[in-house]
């Protein structure tokens, strides 16, 4: 049986009163159903009109156009293959400006991103306030509450003074962080370089639950990252060495040399005393995560000598934070949450590096000169073409590849804008064994699910809880190490629950903070249902539907409108959630 | 082993309910009732506290002079004085935020061993971790985990058939062809969203952050899951195997609702994800669903910075670990006795006290194993000395103990695995250098 006309009552996206089609078979009963239901999914008024709607179904059904048939064309197209893996999701227009404009050209805009205008995102951002915030104005407005957290004061507190509370507390600034990156990772036109500085942030991570480093992260993704994610690898490393967000996390903040050093005759307790002033933790990661990798070839002894020379690299702590007072501030000391190098806590004797010597009675530059000398070590450049093709191109990184892209690293002399394009030009890139092969992380999957329907993101502590949940918090991972990229990390059968969950809730209307864009999704009303729902998946998944997929998807709509178990409006959200949590979707 | 005519009747009955759908709570546990002794298995629970926790802070070695010598600021201090380390034998004693753990010492359910370890040098988190997960330090082909390649020697009855593809044959199991009648996801299960590396491999096994969230739509919606079920089925690759782990792991767990089973009178896990972790995994082995290998971890250790002695940043983890572990410990009761947690860390800390009040990456640590089977009330090992000559390159607790020697007394005197070869590749597996940590 079909579904009642009270049910299924409602304006479509176009104003056009929905009308049952005549008969109550299933097959009809689910015509134009979908049309309605995406529609209504956002749970929006009509925002957009009528004519631009109309427009933006005609844009869709000439992209279609190009990827029509009954097997999935990714294994063939080497054009979406470049976007599943170099942007965060792929809408059905990127296809076709790609296919337009032909992959190097494509390719070069995205490398150059200033040249690409994205000021349609400063309104969004705009709903993110402490994004965008200098570490001063960070520490000001958002320093933990002064009275003790007991339960009771907080059950006295009036609802206004409970929402100034979490308006100002510390768990609101990444809230909005993660609001601004899934804002730039959806909406953003520069797509490689948003997939670029995720992927350099990673490389380089710090963990914004460390103490002070929750006012610190976001200056260093947009200061120490962001530019430099299309310039040389040594600028960026001496920037994440000298900013405070990595001082603070890897503890080379409090690295010091013993107070009085020279003139001491006895080695050994000149050693002793080294020993407990100095902290190996950046100098361990700097050699093992950040540039050699960990077969690079270095010592223990390495790591020590390394840590000397970065010994006094510390930093100006904000003003006015308990936590920073271990160091206190100095008169003429610089500006607060600042780089400074302390000359009088540096270890200005004799070190060995690699192999070299880097000379007694020197300053900063012993430091300068180690970033100098592992960013141009043949086992850098292995290790990050090792990371680049592991994260972009396969689990199982082909050697022959890592030898060429590590050839165009040396060459450049660590060229990052170099270094991307022939990551993506190069036809091994492009081989047949790598496409689609790589799961989404979480991270990815809620980015890509976003992005493709069109969703409209506010503050949203659901989507912090979701991302929690799902296990890829940004700026929450707690290792340097960063979270890993191969498909084996996050493939379980709890794990895929999870994103069958996720796609579920996103979709239902429920999900607070983040409403997709029924009406971009809406079909023709009038359409065959087959036709409706692989339209759907084109739009959400262009290049990836399949018989089996549209089939699964129809039969349950159908069952659900014979039961009249859902209502009508509810069911094109459902499709799209279905859409989402399908295994195709899980992949890139 | 348990009577055939039980496994028959179980795989006849209540899973073939099961497996059609129905809800059939009442039925099931009245069986999950009758055959309790024919299900109730060993189990394994591991923690690992990951990001290195500091051994010597942790069981500290008071009567070491040079232990006092060479942390200025942090070292626990002797028993008797405030905020001392708890006396267990004169030359050891418990961080005073161990102190639940203190009972068991005395009821001999906690040995310890001291001076455990990685044998390989490497001071990296996630390589040293990798190392101990995969059993196979210095490794880089294995891949798996374990805990994965232990599940694998145990359990199956199907006669003489290798499980050199478990997957498939976990299939055939799950087709009702032979004779299992839970899912073998459910052997191994992990808390957390994602799987740990000791649990990775051929077996299947189950991840869950929550369970009692695991489900699709929160099970209002049963469409709903069997169009994923349909969805992610036959795939064959990754992603398929994995749903359809799950949607048999649902049904299971929905028949049995583990949380029927509240915490014991007068237990009280500690608030937090490690507590609720500790709590869940009681939960699904009083639910007799066939639960051998639980796996949970807890960070937070990696302190080199301002770490504390007796009180502080160390302390808040060890009184978390201690009361989760005792509260494990209480809620469980007379399952003890068929229960053996072990805890682990990728590897020790500096013996001297760094420039910021911490400890940095070091070599040997220590290893709590608790149950009723434990050998408790001993401290197992040799114990090296924290003289400077004494120490591993100069600077850290030295090796006496391989951890392979711990892990493999358990693997074969608690989960009964005959051969522990496979399960320690690269390893000379030989009994006579286990430490004795279980009675047996």
């Amino acid at each position: 049986m079909g579904w009642t006309s009270g049910r299924s009552s409602g304006e479509t996206a176009c104003g056009r009163r929905f009308r049952p089609a005549s008969g109550s078979s299933s097959r009809n009963g689910i015509r134009g159903l979908i049309a309605v239901a995406t529609a209504a999914m956002a749970l929006l008024p009509a925002l957009v009109p009528a004519a631009a709607a109309a427009q933006m179904a005609a844009t869709a059904g000439q992209v279609q156009a190009s990827g029509e048939g009954q097997v999935p064309a990714q294994a063939t197209d080497p054009e979406l293959h470049l976007l599943r893996r170099t942007t965060f999701g792929v809408r059905p227009a990127d296809l076709a400006e790609l296919k337009s404009l032909g992959i190097e050209v494509w390719l070069d805009r995205q490398l150059n991103p200033s040249r690409i205008d994205d000021g349609q995102l400063d309104d969004r951002l705009d709903r993110f306030p402490a994004a965008m915030k200098s570490i001063s104005e960070l520490v000001a407005d958002y320093s933990p509450p002064r009275q003790p957290r007991d339960s009771a004061s907080r059950e006295t507190m009036t609802p206004t003074q409970r929402r100034m509370r979490a308006e100002s507390s510390p768990a609101r600034i990444l809230a909005d962080m993660t609001g601004a990156k899934l804002t730039r990772a959806a909406w953003s036109e520069r797509q490689l370089e948003e997939v670029m500085t995720d992927f350099w942030f990673n490389h380089f991570n710090v963990y914004f639950g460390k103490g002070l480093d929750r006012y610190l992260v976001g200056d260093y993704e947009r200061t120490a990252i962001r530019p430099h994610v299309f310039g040389r690898f040594e600028d960026m490393l001496l920037a994440t060495a000298k900013h405070p967000a990595m001082l603070f996390y890897l503890d080379n903040w409090t690295s010091f040399a013993p107070v009085s050093m020279s003139g001491a005759r006895d080695l050994n307790a000149n050693r002793q005393r080294r020993e407990r002033g100095m902290n190996e933790n950046y100098a361990r990661e700097l050699l093992e995560l950040h540039t050699l990798g960990v077969d690079g070839g270095y010592t223990q002894d390495d790591v020590v000598a390394v840590a000397r020379a970065f010994t006094g690299w510390t930093f100006v702590p904000p003003a006015n934070r308990q936590n920073a007072r271990p160091m206190g501030r100095r008169p003429g000391a610089g500006e607060p949450g600042t780089f400074s190098f302390r000359l009088e806590l540096h270890d200005t004797e004799t070190k060995i590096v690699l192999g070299q010597e880097l000379p007694a009675g020197r300053g900063m530059e012993d430091g300068t000169d180690v970033i100098r000398m592992v960013a141009s070590h043949p086992s850098t450049a292995r290790h990050i073409a090792t990371k680049l093709i592991e994260r972009f191109v396969s689990d199982s990184p082909d050697p022959a590849f890592v030898d060429e892209l590590a050839a165009v690293f040396t060459k450049s002399d660590g060229d990052l804008r170099e270094v991307t394009r022939a990551l993506f030009v190069s036809p091994r890139f492009y081989d047949a064994s790598n496409v689609g092969t790589k799961v989404k992380t979480p991270f990815e999957l809620v980015a890509s699910a976003l992005r493709v329907t069109y969703a409209d993101i506010s503050l949203s502590p659901r989507l912090v809880t979701t991302l929690r949940e799902l296990g890829q918090l940004p700026y929450d991972e707690t290792s340097p190490t960063g979270y890993p990229s191969a498909s084996e990390e996050w493939v379980n059968s709890g794990a895929m629950l999870n994103r069958m969950n996720f796609a579920l809730e996103l979709t239902s209307g429920r999900f607070a903070g983040v409403r997709p864009d029924g009406q971009r999704l809406a079909r023709d009303p009038d359409a065959d249902p087959d036709m409706a729902v692989s339209d759907l998946i084109d739009l959400l998944m262009p290049g990836l539907r399949t018989d089996a997929l549209v089939s699964t998807i129809r039969t349950d709509l159908t069952a659900q409108a014979d039961a009249a178990a859902s209502p009508v409006r509810s069911l094109g959200a459902r499709a799209v959630g279905l859409a989402l949590g399908s295994p195709a979707f899980q992949r890139r | 082993m348990e009577p055939i005519s039980r496994r028959v009747f179980f795989r006849q009955g209540s899973f073939a309910l099961v497996a059609l759908g129905l809800p059939p709570s009442f039925l099931t546990r009245s069986l999950l009732a009758q055959t309790r002794a024919a299900v109730r298995k060993k189990t394994l629970i591991c923690i690992f506290q990951r990001g290195a926790v500091d051994g010597l802070n942790m069981v500290v070695p008071f009567g070491e002079k040079a232990y006092y010598e060479r942390r200025r600021t942090i070292a626990v201090r002797q028993p008797g004085q405030d905020a001392g380390a708890i006396d267990l034998d004169g030359f050891f004693g418990l961080h005073p935020s161990l102190g639940p753990l203190h009972d068991l010492w005395r009821r001999r359910e906690l040995a310890i061993v001291h001076a455990v370890g990685s044998p390989h040098p490497t001071r990296s988190h996630f390589e040293a971790q990798d190392y101990m997960e995969t059993a196979a330090p210095g490794s880089s082909s294995v891949r798996d985990g374990w805990l994965n390649r232990a599940l694998t020697q145990t359990g199956c009855d199907c006669d003489g058939r290798t499980l050199e593809d478990a997957r498939a044959h976990a299939a055939d199991h799950t087709a009702g062809q032979t004779a299992m009648a839970l899912p073998p996801a459910l052997r191994g299960i992990a808390m957390g969203s994602s799987m740990p590396v000791s649990l990775r491999g051929a077996h299947p096994a189950l991840a869950a952050g929550d369970i009692s969230r695991f489900g699709v739509a929160g099970g209002r919606d049963a469409s709903l899951e069997s169009t994923f079920e349909r969805m992610h089925g036959g795939g064959g690759d990754m992603i398929s195997a994995a749903s359809g782990e799950a949607f048999d792991a649902i049904r299971v767990l929905r028949a049995a609702n583990p949380a029927q089973y509240r915490a014991a009178a007068g237990v009280n896990y500690p608030a937090g994800e490690f507590g609720r972790s500790l709590s869940q995994i009681v939960q699904l082995i009083k639910s007799d669903i066939g639960v051998e290998i639980a796996f949970t971890d807890i960070g937070g250790w990696d302190t080199h910075q301002a770490q504390g002695a007796g009180q502080g940043q160390l302390a808040r983890r060890f009184d978390e670990l201690a009361r989760g572990i005792r509260a494990l410990h209480d809620d469980l009761g007379d399952r003890m006795e068929d229960v053996v947690v072990l805890t682990m860390s990728e590897f020790g800390r500096t013996v001297a006290e760094n420039g910021s009040g911490g400890t940095d990456h070091g070599h040997a640590n220590c290893m709590l194993v608790m149950g009723g089977q434990a050998n408790g009330g001993r401290i197992l090992g040799d114990w090296p000395g924290l003289e400077r000559e004494q120490l591993y390159e100069g600077r850290d607790l030295a090796l006496t103990t391989d951890f392979r020697d711990v892990f493999g007394e358990i693997v074969s005197s608690h989960l009964g695995v005959d051969d522990t070869a496979p399960v320690f590749p690269g390893y000379e597996v030989d009994a006579a250098r286990h430490r004795g940590v279980l009675r047996g």
